[in-house]
């Protein structure tokens, strides 16, 4: 996300250096090229915050509530955790008095810890069971979530460079011959170059 | 040339109307004419001759000297092959003549017509001349290559001799040169009423307008070679080039630099330079410029077309300045130097040789500045605008590119028949209901905590829960979530599940995090990160659990006991064990007989001690014999542990 921001303010950076530059003043063409070259350069910047913006919003802020759920399940997993200690703990309370002489002292005793440990079982099983059921809920949700999340990636990225693309195409066809291929291109820096070193004030090396 | 005579100017002005002298006119006249196609006549022979030989030379001889590598066979050469075709083509011309007038005329006219490219053709092979003569010289060294050299030189051109490739080579040199003496040889002889006269004449001057240019051309070229070496020499190299001459040199300069700014002398003002200057310093500025934000730009971005197509030129194009602003010092140097001479000039009228050459220095330095800059300016701005299109080609590209994925990817969705608009509705509504999908999740992880202890109270602890709603009120009570040991001043111990009210949610330092509390019958603090809000939870019955622990302990640390203890009601208690009272004081119990318990402690407040009605007798007995069956421990008294057997009084 920072690298989308970064390239755009750095492409800005390049035209609205080129404009300050005092050879525009003397050259009318380079001028107007240069004013166009900053005002496309200025747009697509704008265009490139809205992207930023709308992925912000559809994009990582669902990602961020996603991820905030698991510190409640994973406290929730530990409260579970805590009432199965209870429970065995209890349990085995319960299977010692049951094992032993069934005095009365004995009896009633046991007969406490039953009682105590029924409330324990329950929530300990209450527990169980809900994470059971909504732990695999949710997991299972997070394929629907993050569908129109990830549409809308997308969809913002074809907004953003049919933007792009559209601008640039104009700016070409207004300025350059746009049907030059690679090749065309590198000949002409070629000639340039050769031209350049053709003088005798430019040191060949 | 050894067989003419150099005729005589006529100057047929001198002569009056006599016979004689008429005849001694037309008598020199006659010899003119003779010299004068003679003169023509060597022209074109040794024309012929020339470039005969110069072909030879190109290529014959070239192509058989395979011992000497490539390169150096181009240095050698050069553009000879330039400079051939320029004389065939004047030679033809030559040859086209008919007549020996029509010659003549024909001459001036060639020469005229051939004067640029002969121009543009001889100075870069006589400015690269000496390059090629240093180039033979070394190989003279060479016995076994100089050996070869010869050979095949004396093979095909014997009258060359020993001076070999170096006789050939100067051909052209001395070729050019030429022209300018033979045009004027015949020009001599030519009156100047002669309608050949004119073409003649202006033929010599283009000629030797040639040579100059050539001569000028070769200067700049040296000087531009001489200080566009962009030396890279270590310290110690630099440290020896310090010798007597430079330092005085420095110091001239930097003396004549402070003269200047203080005003004494007055600067050179050279307009038209300064603006040339002015500007390629901008086109140096911009190049840079670009080329540093290209590269952070890149450093984002997808690289490689971006990198050949406008990155390396940008590169090039700023290497290419280096040269141009090294002149531009030393032509500042040379400038300084050259005031402080004109200066010397003007005082004492003369100037050494020395001093002569450095003027000339900065004069060529600086005319060759002036002459080139504008052109390398405008290439360079053009060049600039070149690579700005091809930027901007490349970003719209490089949309499209993206574009045609992206597009592609996007057709795959389910959506993307929608509308942008309409989508983004769309995702706005399902993110608010994921959104509140997720909460309840979040809220059903959490509220899972509040089940074990929402647990039915027992009777006592309802009826102590109610003493404290209507003392409190219901929104004031809160339930002990996990053991809390108390200590310190006014600390409780409370266990998980008992009910307080709060009275205060700081202590008295403003500590948020220490409650005070009411258990209603002793007040304490108990930090507040174990107490949760109580909903009331009305029963009907008392319900037969236990509560969870083993009973509830009060801190004996508190002095007075709430007298409600004693009005506390009674319940049910068995005797688990048998016990024989030993003193009046004490009751005998039997295993499981059903007690009374009237007090939990004895007269002295001992708590190991209860006073119990059994059998309608009332007595003390160890407090751990006695055992509530099956109603729940009693809230507030204390339960020893069941295994151990008190001791005995």
């Amino acid at each position: 996300m920072e690298n989308f921001s970064t390239m755009s303010k750095s492409a800005v950076k390049i035209s609205s250096d080129l404009l300050s530059n005092p050879l525009c003043e003397q050259d009318q063409e380079f001028l107007n090229m240069v004013t166009a070259l900053d005002t496309a350069m200025k747009r697509m910047d704008a265009f490139n915050q809205e992207k930023v913006n709308q992925i912000q919003k559809t994009v990582i802020e669902p990602l961020k509530k996603f991820g905030s759920v698991f510190p409640s399940l994973n406290m929730a997993v530990k409260r579970r955790e805590q009432a199965l200690q209870d429970y065995k703990r209890l349990q085995s309370k319960v299977e010692k008095y049951e094992e032993k002489e069934k005095t009365g002292p004995v009896l009633a005793k046991l007969h406490q810890v039953r009682e105590e440990l029924r409330p324990v079982k329950d929530d300990f099983e209450a527990k169980n069971r809900q994470l059971l059921e909504e732990m695999p809920r949710f997991y299972s949700s997070r394929l629907d979530y993050f569908q129109p999340s990830f549409e809308s990636l997308i969809r913002a990225q074809v907004v953003y460079y049919t933007e792009m693309h559209k601008i640039f195409r104009d700016l070409t066809q207004q300025l350059d011959q746009p049907g030059h291929t690679d090749e065309q291109r590198e000949q002409e820096n070629e000639t340039k170059l050769s031209e350049l070193r053709a003088l005798s004030i430019v040191a060949d090396d | 040339m050894a067989g003419y005579q150099e005729g005589e100017s006529p100057s047929p002005g001198e002569n009056s109307g006599d016979e004689s002298q008429g005849d001694e006119a037309i008598k020199i006249l006659e010899k003119m004419k003779l010299n004068q196609r003679l003169a023509a006549k060597e022209l074109i022979s040794t024309e012929a001759r020339y470039v005969h030989n110069l072909q030879l030379c190109a290529s014959d001889i070239r192509s058989q000297l395979h011992e000497l590598p490539e390169e150096d066979l181009d240095v050698i050469f050069s553009n000879i092959n330039d400079v051939i075709k320029v004389n065939s083509r004047f030679l033809k011309g030559l040859e086209e003549a008919e007549s020996e007038e029509e010659q003549l005329s024909l001459l001036g006219n060639l020469f005229l017509e051939f004067q640029e490219e002969m121009e543009s053709a001889y100075k870069v092979y006589c400015a690269s001349y000496d390059q090629a003569l240093a180039l033979v010289e070394s190989y003279k060294k060479v016995p076994k290559l100089q050996k070869a050299i010869q050979d095949v030189i004396t093979a095909l051109v014997p009258q060359a001799g020993a001076s070999g490739l170096t006789f050939l080579l100067v051909m052209p040199v001395q070729r050019v040169t030429r022209y300018p003496l033979l045009l004027q040889k015949i020009l001599e002889n030519t009156p100047p009423d002669d309608q050949a006269y004119e073409n003649l004449q202006r033929a010599t001057r283009a000629m030797q307008e040639v040579n100059s240019n050539i001569n000028e051309y070769k200067r700049r070229k040296e000087i531009a070679t001489k200080y566009n070496k962009l030396e890279h020499l270590t310290v110690r190299e630099r440290l020896a080039r310090i010798n007597t001459h430079s330092i005085s040199k420095k110091t001239l300069r930097l003396s004549q630099l402070f003269k200047q700014e203080a005003g004494i002398v007055t600067r050179t003002e050279d307009r038209e330079f300064d603006d040339l200057e002015e500007k390629f310093h901008w086109v140096a500025l911009c190049v840079n410029e670009l080329k540093s934000n290209v590269a952070s730009y890149l450093e984002n971005l997808e690289k490689q077309r971006l990198e050949r197509l406008v990155y390396h030129p940008l590169s090039h194009l700023s290497k290419a300045l280096l040269g141009p602003q090294n002149l531009i010092k030393k032509r500042l140097d040379k400038l300084l130097d050259f005031e402080r001479i004109e200066e010397k000039l003007a005082e004492a009228g003369s100037m050494t040789y020395e001093e002569e050459a450095t003027r000339h220095t900065y004069q060529a330095l600086n005319s060759l500045l002036v002459s080139e800059l504008p052109r390398f300016n405008q290439v360079a701005t053009q060049w600039l605008s070149q690579i700005l299109h091809t930027l901007m080609a490349l970003q719209r590209d490089l949309a499209q590119q993206v574009l045609q994925r992206a597009e592609g990817e996007m057709a795959q969705l389910p959506h993307s028949h929608v509308s942008e608009s309409d989508f983004r509705k769309l995702v706005e509504d399902t993110l608010g209901k994921t959104s509140a999908q997720l909460h309840s999740f979040r809220q059903n992880f959490e509220k899972v905590l509040p089940v074990p202890i929402t647990q039915p109270l027992q009777p006592a602890a309802e009826r102590q829960v109610q003493t404290l709603v209507s003392k409190y009120g219901p929104s004031k009570l809160y339930q002990v979530t996990s053991n809390i040991s108390g200590s310190g001043n006014l600390a409780l111990t409370l266990q998980r599940g008992q009910i307080v009210a709060l009275l205060q949610d700081r202590d008295t330092r403003g500590n948020t995090n220490r409650w005070l509390v009411d258990t209603g019958g002793y007040r304490g603090y108990v930090p507040a990160g174990k107490l949760e809000p109580y909903q009331v939870v009305s029963h009907e019955e008392p319900s037969m659990q236990t509560g969870s622990g083993d009973g509830f302990r009060f801190p004996p640390a508190e002095a007075s006991r709430a007298p409600a203890h004693a009005a506390m009601p009674v319940f049910q208690v068995v005797a688990a064990y048998p016990f024989a009272a030993r003193s009046s004081h004490e009751v005998s119990l039997q295993a499981g007989q059903p007690v009374t318990v009237l007090e939990r402690q004895d007269k002295k407040g001992n708590p190991e001690w209860s006073l119990v009605e059994v059998n309608g007798q009332r007595g003390y007995v160890p407090s751990n014999f006695l055992v509530p069956v099956p109603s729940p421990a009693p809230w507030g008294w204390s339960l020893p542990p069941c295994d151990s057997p008190p001791s005995h009084m």
